[in-house]
């Protein structure tokens, strides 16, 4: 049974009052007359042989990460090349990485000793400055915009926020690309085509909007390889937004995947398929079923699993059902197939 | 060097010039944004935190929509803005914007039953997605629009001037690409200056980063005509601390889906201002509550630079957070919401003059130079109003293309302009670095021609300002001569724009002899509607400078008085 609302996490705050590090004791760490040590990342030039510059910067009444570096380009390095334009979590273009963990610099209050590093996944230009090209076009190919089926008839149209409710969340991006930098499949390059989370999260405040037309919303799904998300999180953990990037906006665009391109969930449909037959996940059945009779060819592979015992031939064959296998069938039901 | 030639040049990614770029595009005319930040995401418009609605739209009684055009023409522009002009705006507004804005596929946000919700009182408004946040989601659209429209546009790219052909009309901008270093030449029949209103000419500012007066300074120095420069708009009730959230406001207008609005209390804790109470009429109250913190400090209870406090402690957390992000500087914080306020202090808001011109066709005086939006000397603040620019622009300019010339802008400017950008990048001066001469303009400002003005400190601001010019600026230090992401090298560039502003704001200041709605002046302290209700007309002559005035014609709303003690104006 779910805990009472008041009483239920999200993924960003699990253990936060265990290790007191809450709002309210980030923002207490420091107070006027204190010194801070910040290291930054610089690109070629730095004074040490490691690629960081150290600074002492004095504290300042609630000092942002952003105001840290303003300090250091005002008296220290005047140099320092990071960006940012609007200096209040609207413009999202002042994305670092402080101390391994993605933060906006204008939102985020500064700690004792910083070290600050440009965003992952994307291409330095100089010190924190990270060329956007790669997400900007791959948001721009997802055509993340609003094609109705029928002719847009007279303001204001029929429309609710319970149906809005996920495009609503994702509306409150600020494509500061925290997310992208902390996304462990966008960090394995060209290995999937999963276009991340931030593309994923533009494209959702119109493909989960119910004004586009789902024929728009298929063409633009398929572009996306949603399916090599893994729901880890990190994305969520990092959104200064607060998206609930996998619950509100990635899982229903997987189900909207799978409705609309249901190649797309192969994998996902063949997992639940074989857990609802038979109670519990049959690895030799999902390759099976995925990949077909083409996966035995690798052989070294095969004999692997079988020496680690994650195949079982004797019960993938013969389709052998676990005590679980009726409880299991009653919570996912029986899926129609397409 | 890059040479890019289109149709027209736009000089700013805001709502005004996207919706100018996607306006003539829509008319088979061929634009090109230049945008010193990124489309969609510098500027101004990205702080819009409702639309307020028009006419008779979702509800609206004539009494609201008259109230609304009252508001716009007394409390946002003291009288100084064609009357007939924000007529046509208002009707435009009602009968095309909301349905384009929404069949573009913006969010106009509802209840669950369908409803949009809506402020309620004498002058409503509506939210994309969520009040406070507005200008995200707005933006973003119109970014998405430029995109999907295949308008080229050249980012974190600033212009650094107009290009003017041999006969004085303006073909084109010179630009950097700040992130490559590459200058790059755009030709264009004409030149549409989309800069917006705030300039960051004050230690605390609204403006975005990127915002140094460009478009006023290359204007100026393209022979443009100004127009009330010195009338300066504040926000009182920004927050304090941290230094960057200057430009955070507690946004004290009314509320989607409550009768409230934030409160603002003094030093020893009493309510001095809370808008729904005291002045329902001021919906964006911003000079009212100048006044009345002005009145605060004059009664030691509160100082221009803090001291003094803005929350929702009259609310519950429900009714602000339900519809709005006003309490996000609160959670941020760590405070406790709703019941703890939160330090405020005056920010420079917007600049309410700019260049001027013909609002039928948005010419200014210049041939081939057009405007939109804030940076135009003809109103002050509203999305709406910057967008409606956008329309008028594209029209104007549509109906001109054929009569503007296409030969290219002299060589010799750009070879000028060229020696005079690689000149700052390559000083070798030991003195300030840029952004440090940045920081000592803007305390000069705010020291000597802040919010209450007097002609002995603005006349000491302006020595000041000629011994900028004349030993700081040769002087600046640049301590990498890298062309890549060289925001140093911006910096420099910025600097020289902003002492040219500076001095234009001033001298505009000194010559409005009357004190208006914003604009104090210690010795003028009347209001003097019998002599200065007049547009300040700024020219350039062949010897610096002159001034000419010229009447508003009054025919929706006049004052009711000749003259009277500003601080005893309500708007």
């Amino acid at each position: 049974m779910l805990a009472p609302a008041a009483e239920r996490v999200d993924a960003r705050r699990i253990g936060q009052a265990e290790h007191h590090d809450t709002l309210a004791a980030r923002n207490a760490r420091l107070a006027p007359g204190d010194t801070l040590t910040v290291r930054v990342r610089r690109s070629g030039d730095a004074a040490s042989g490691d690629g960081f510059d150290e600074f002492a910067v004095p504290y300042q009444k609630w000092m942002r990460v952003l105001d840290a570096l303003n300090w250091i380009a005002e008296n220290a390095a005047t140099d320092l090349a990071y960006r940012w334009l609007c200096g209040s979590k609207m413009c999202g273009t002042c994305a670092v990485r402080m101390n391994g963990r993605e933060v906006l610099a204008c939102w985020e209050a500064v700690e004792p000793a910083m070290t600050l590093e440009p965003l992952r996944n994307l291409p330095v230009i100089r010190d924190l400055v990270v060329d956007r090209t790669r997400y900007e076009d791959k948001v721009a190919s997802l055509e993340p915009w609003l094609e109705r089926a029928s002719a847009y008839a007279q303001f204001p149209e029929p429309l609710d926020h319970r149906r809005m409710q996920n495009a609503s969340k994702a509306l409150d991006c600020i494509s500061c690309m925290c997310c992208y930098s902390a996304c462990p499949v966008i960090g394995l390059g060209d290995v999937t085509n999963f276009a991340g989370p931030a593309p994923l999260v533009q494209l959702g405040q119109t493909a989960l909007d119910p004004r586009n037309d789902p024929q728009k919303v298929r063409r633009s799904l398929a572009l996306t390889d949603i399916f090599s998300c893994v729901s880890c999180y990190k994305c969520e953990e990092v959104c200064p937004a607060h998206i609930p990037i996998v619950t509100r906006i990635i899982e229903p665009l997987k189900a909207k995947a799978a409705e609309l391109v249901p190649a797309m969930a192969k994998h996902s449909f063949a997992l639940r398929d074989i857990v609802a037959a038979r109670g519990r996940v049959d690895p030799g059945a999902l390759v099976l079923r995925v990949q077909g009779l083409r996966a035995l060819a690798n052989v070294s592979r095969v004999i692997r699993m079988l020496m680690r015992r994650k195949l079982n031939p004797l019960r993938t064959f013969l389709n052998i059902r676990t005590a679980a296998a009726g409880a299991a069938s009653r919570i996912l039901g029986t899926r129609k197939p397409k | 060097m890059q040479v890019v030639a289109t149709e027209v040049v736009i000089v700013g990614g805001g709502a005004a010039g996207c919706y100018a770029a996607l306006e003539l595009n829509r008319r088979g005319i061929k634009p090109l944004i230049v945008c010193k930040g990124m489309v969609g995401k510098s500027g101004a418009s990205l702080f819009a935190g409702n639309l307020v609605i028009s006419g008779r739209l979702l509800g609206n009684t004539e009494a609201n929509a008259r109230n609304t055009a009252e508001f716009l023409i007394k409390y946002h522009n003291q009288f100084l803005i064609d009357q007939d002009w924000a007529r046509a705006c208002g009707q435009w507004i009602e009968n095309v914007y909301y349905a384009e804005l929404e069949e573009a596929g913006l969010y106009l946000r509802r209840d669950d039953a369908g409803n949009v919700v809506t402020s309620p009182g004498m002058i409503r408004s509506v939210a994309a997605n969520v009040q406070g946040n507005s200008g995200v989601p707005f933006m973003d659209l119109r970014r998405k629009q430029i995109i999907r429209a295949g308008i080229p546009r050249l980012e974190e790219t600033v212009a650094t001037a107009l290009l003017r052909r041999p006969d004085g009309s303006v073909g084109g901008v010179f630009c950097l690409d700040h992130l490559t270093g590459e200058y790059v030449v755009v030709t264009a029949r004409a030149v549409i200056m989309a800069t917006g209103y705030s300039d960051r000419l004050y230690p605390r500012s609204t403006g975005t980063r990127e915002m140094s007066a460009d478009g006023i300074a290359m204007a100026w120095r393209a022979g443009a005509t100004l127009v009330n420069m010195e009338m300066q708009w504040w926000h009182t009730n920004d927050v304090a601390h941290p230094p960057t959230w200057q430009r955070m406001q507690i946004y004290p207008n009314p509320m989607l889906g409550s009768e409230k609005s934030a409160r603002m209390v003094n030093a020893l804790g009493e309510e001095f201002f809370n808008q729904q109470q005291d002045d329902p009429l001021a919906f964006g109250p911003y000079t009212v509550q100048l006044k009345a913190l002005a009145r605060q400090v004059q009664a030691g209870k509160a100082r221009y630079e803090g001291g003094y406090y803005a929350g929702f402690d009259n609310c519950t957390a429900a009714e602000v957070e339900t519809y709005t992000t006003y309490a996000k500087a609160f959670h941020q914080l760590g405070l406790d919401f709703p019941e703890q306020l939160l330090e405020t202090a005056v920010t420079a808001h917007y600049r309410q003059g700019g260049i001027d011109v013909d609002t039928a066709t948005m010419r200014a005086s210049v041939p081939g130079l057009y405007v939109a939006g804030g940076v135009g000397g003809h109103s002050n603040g509203l999305i709406a109003l910057a967008t409606y620019d956008g329309k008028v622009v594209a029209d104007g300019v549509a109906a001109d293309l054929p009569e503007l010339g296409d030969d290219a802008p002299a060589e010799q400017d750009i070879a000028l302009e060229c020696r005079r950008l690689d000149a700052l990048r390559t000083s070798s001066g030991t003195g300030m670095a840029p952004v440090q001469v940045k920081e000592k303009l803007r305390a000069l400002m705010w020291d000597k021609v802040g919010i209450e003005k007097t002609a002995a400190n603005m006349t000491s601001a302006l020595d000041d300002l000629a011994a900028i010019h004349r030993d700081v600026l040769p002087a600046m230090r640049i301590a990498n001569r890298t062309r890549s992401a060289n925001y140093e090298w911006l910096d420099a560039i910025d600097v020289v724009n902003m002492v040219d502003a500076c001095e234009l704001i001033i001298r505009s200041s000194l010559e409005r002899k009357e004190s208006r709605g914003p604009f104090f002046r210690r010795d003028f302290p009347l209001m003097d509607n019998g002599k200065w209700l007049v547009a300040n007309v700024l020219k350039k002559s062949s010897d610096g400078m002159r001034f000419e005035q010229r009447p508003y014609a009054l025919p929706l709303f006049k004052p009711d008085f000749e003259t009277r003690d500003n601080l005893e104006v309500a708007w």
